[in-house]
């Protein structure tokens, strides 16, 4: 999967380059507006990823050229200006999402993954699983190792988030956001409490592990091998 | 243009009001007299046209010129025409009478080559239809002349006291404002550094008491503000200082020599750690600022209160049941406002409480719709905030336990701020109350109509 990058700060656009190709996205990026533009209306990328302050032209400007041309190939704006304005601008230009820096980079990677997703319709699975963890949709039950395990509404809607993006490093303020619809940065540890008595209902009876701290990061689901 | 000063101003109104009022007096002394000297020459006129109506009781229009100059005679400035009935001329007792006068009865005032005239038109005899008409005229040049004369008096009065009253004026509007004038010299030397400048208020007028005492009022504010501000800007330095060291220090120590992965592993942790809290700071700063600078405008969407306090605790439930805490809520209200918004500031409260309520313990929400407005009160049974720390608890960076945890989830200290930065931009109060061991915070909300 193909993705732009227009950033002119080289060690900001450094990172992002690295990070995101190592998380697997083939990355194409450009420090300059005018060759951003002219890249980003090839349509070859499946995600646009802009800076609002950027020599030649600014990334609203890429934005509006790029909806012209009738393109929706989703963007997601990165701004150094904390304004609401700001952020309204965006979306109203047809924007998909905007992260304020700093932001963290799991943050940004989540929400490159969900923009992504957004866009190829998800096919309407009754069970998830991983291992032998399975998830039941309808019934709304959960079960390991064939053992019933009785989960909190809250617990429950967790633990499907965890499943649906499984692999995936998931940030607090990101599971604060789609499991609680808490949308701010709350410094609270009501997250790390939530996923502690998860990990006591999921875990903590069985050897193998599935749900895993990423220090300073996040929390992913995910089999590792012991 | 430029300005005119307070002083000339006043001085100008001042000659203003005088020229104004010795006009008017002028004015209406000159009416009088004129008044007064028609009044005389009708009683004059009135008193001649007896004495000729007998002298000439019996008269024709061959005769009449003889009695007339006799009657005449006796009267210099007064002059007779006598015509007939049909307006045919008689007898004129001057040769050079005015032309066009007047032909209906009564007094008027005509003039004719220079001169004033009073006339007066009567019948010679008033009970007969046919009567020859007598027309009496009066010389009033002299007192035409008294009463320009007068009006030159008038005009010179008024520009002579207008004059005065302005110089005056301006003396008086000078020696007056000069409390303004200390006022003026105590504000230009106000700067940042001599904020703690104040007027003596006790030896003004009252008028400028008041002002000298909204301006030290003001000299208050500010001062208390650009000392918020200052301690504020210290405070940040501070705050940064604490991980910024950390992270110097750390990350020279790891690379003083090679180590192992797992070792610069813990040590890019525990950078993150510090950069994530740094993060943070500077995030909830930014929010501040721009709550400061009055650009936090909330939405307003119609919100049940019940609802939002309800999706938070269960939010908290399990903090809460960790550390042994009753969460509960009663009454509703409803409310436009910024549901993010809000959320955020009733979540910073929830969590400050949760932190400082004892082992089973308990946290109530309350909500009271009243018609003024509505108020949300989030009590914590716990040991309670001394009095005198009640007030400083939503300054920035105050914290009631002043030792930062090292890589724990602590507040930077803005949680409290926020909240009120969020409750004022609604349009609200918040205050928070401590006694017989529970703490109380009150937030006070208009009605949203």
């Amino acid at each position: 999967m193909k993705l732009l990058i227009v950033e002119d700060q080289p060690k900001t656009g450094h990172y992002l380059r690295q990070g995101l190709a190592e998380a697997g996205f083939n990355i194409e990026w450009v420090t300059d507006g005018s060759t951003g533009q002219q890249l980003a209306l090839s349509g070859d990328y499946a995600l646009l990823i802009l800076d609002v302050m950027l020599p030649g032209r600014d990334g609203w400007q890429i934005l509006q050229a790029v909806r012209s041309a009738g393109l929706d190939t989703p963007v997601l704006f990165l701004t150094a200006r904390d304004a609401v304005e700001d952020r309204v601008h965006g979306l109203e230009l047809g924007a998909d999402d905007c992260l304020v820096k700093p932001f963290a980079f799991s943050e940004l990677l989540a929400r490159v993954r969900s923009l992504l997703r957004r866009g190829s319709a998800a096919p309407q699975e009754t069970t998830l699983q991983l291992a032998d963890l399975c998830l039941d949709l309808i019934r709304r039950r959960v079960e390991r190792s064939g053992q019933r395990i009785d989960l909190t509404a809250k617990e429950f809607a967790l633990l499907e988030m965890l499943l649906r993006r499984q692999g995936e490093v998931l940030p607090k303020s990101l599971i604060a956001s789609q499991v609680w619809d808490m949308n701010f940065d709350s410094d609270t540890n009501v997250i790390e409490v939530a996923i502690r008595r998860l990990r006591l209902k999921i875990d903590d009876n069985f050897p193998n592990k599935l749900i895993h701290t990423v220090r300073g990061m996040g929390y992913v689901l995910e089999e590792r091998s012991a | 243009m430029q300005r005119l000063s307070l002083s000339s101003r006043l001085a100008l109104l001042f000659a203003a009001c005088t020229a104004v009022v010795s006009l008017i007096a002028g004015v209406l002394f000159s009416r009088a007299s004129e008044a007064h000297f028609i009044e005389l020459d009708q009683q004059l006129l009135e008193g001649k046209l007896i004495g000729l109506r007998r002298a000439l009781h019996d008269i024709r229009p061959s005769d009449s010129e003889v009695r007339l100059n006799e009657e005449m005679s006796r009267q210099a400035d007064l002059t007779l025409r006598i015509s007939g009935s049909d307006g045919k001329r008689w007898h004129d007792s001057s040769a050079n009478l005015p032309d066009g006068l007047p032909r209906k009865s009564g007094l008027s005032t005509i003039n004719s080559a220079g001169t004033d005239y009073r006339v007066l038109n009567a019948p010679l005899f008033p009970d007969r239809a046919d009567s020859p008409q007598l027309t009496l005229l009066l010389d009033i040049t002299h007192h035409q002349h008294f009463l320009q004369r007068m009006q030159r008096l008038i005009w010179l009065t008024v520009g002579l006291s207008a004059l005065a009253t302005a110089l005056l004026g301006a003396w008086a509007a000078r020696s007056g404002l000069r409390p303004l004038r200390r006022i003026s010299a105590v504000a230009k030397g106000v700067s940042a550094q001599s904020l703690n400048a104040r007027l003596p208020e006790e030896n003004m007028p009252p008028e400028v008491a008041q002002m000298a005492r909204h301006f030290n009022a003001m000299l208050g504010r500010l001062d208390d503000s650009f000392q918020r501000l200052s301690a504020f800007s210290a405070d940040i330095a501070h705050e940064l200082r604490t991980p910024l060291s950390n992270l110097l220090t750390h990350t020279q120590v790891t690379l003083t020599r090679p180590r192992s992965i797992e070792e610069y592993r813990e040590a890019l942790h525990s950078n993150l750690e510090e950069l994530q809290w740094m993060a943070q700071l500077v995030n909830d700063m930014l929010y501040l600022a721009k709550a400061d600078h009055g650009l936090l405008t909330p939405k307003r969407q119609p919100l049940e209160l019940a609802e939002e306090v309800d999706v938070l605790l269960e939010f908290f439930a399990p903090l809460a049941e960790d550390a042994g805490v009753k969460l509960s809520r009663e009454g509703d209200a409803r409310i436009e406002g910024d549901r993010n918004m809000l959320r955020r500031a009733l979540s910073n409260l929830l969590d400050n409480a949760l932190r400082f309520t004892s082992v089973d313990g308990e946290i109530r929400v309350r909500i009271v719709d009243q018609p003024t407005g509505l108020s949300l009160t989030i009590e914590n049974s716990g040991e309670g905030i001394s009095e005198d720390l009640l007030p400083r608890l939503f300054d920035r960076f105050y914290r009631a336990d002043p030792a930062r945890h090292e890589g724990s989830n602590e507040h930077a200290g803005l949680g409290l701020a926020i909240t009120q930065s969020i409750v004022r931009a609604h349009g609200g109060q918040i205050r928070c109350e401590s006694e017989k061991g529970w703490t109380r915070f009150v937030i006070e909300l208009p009605r949203g109509d």
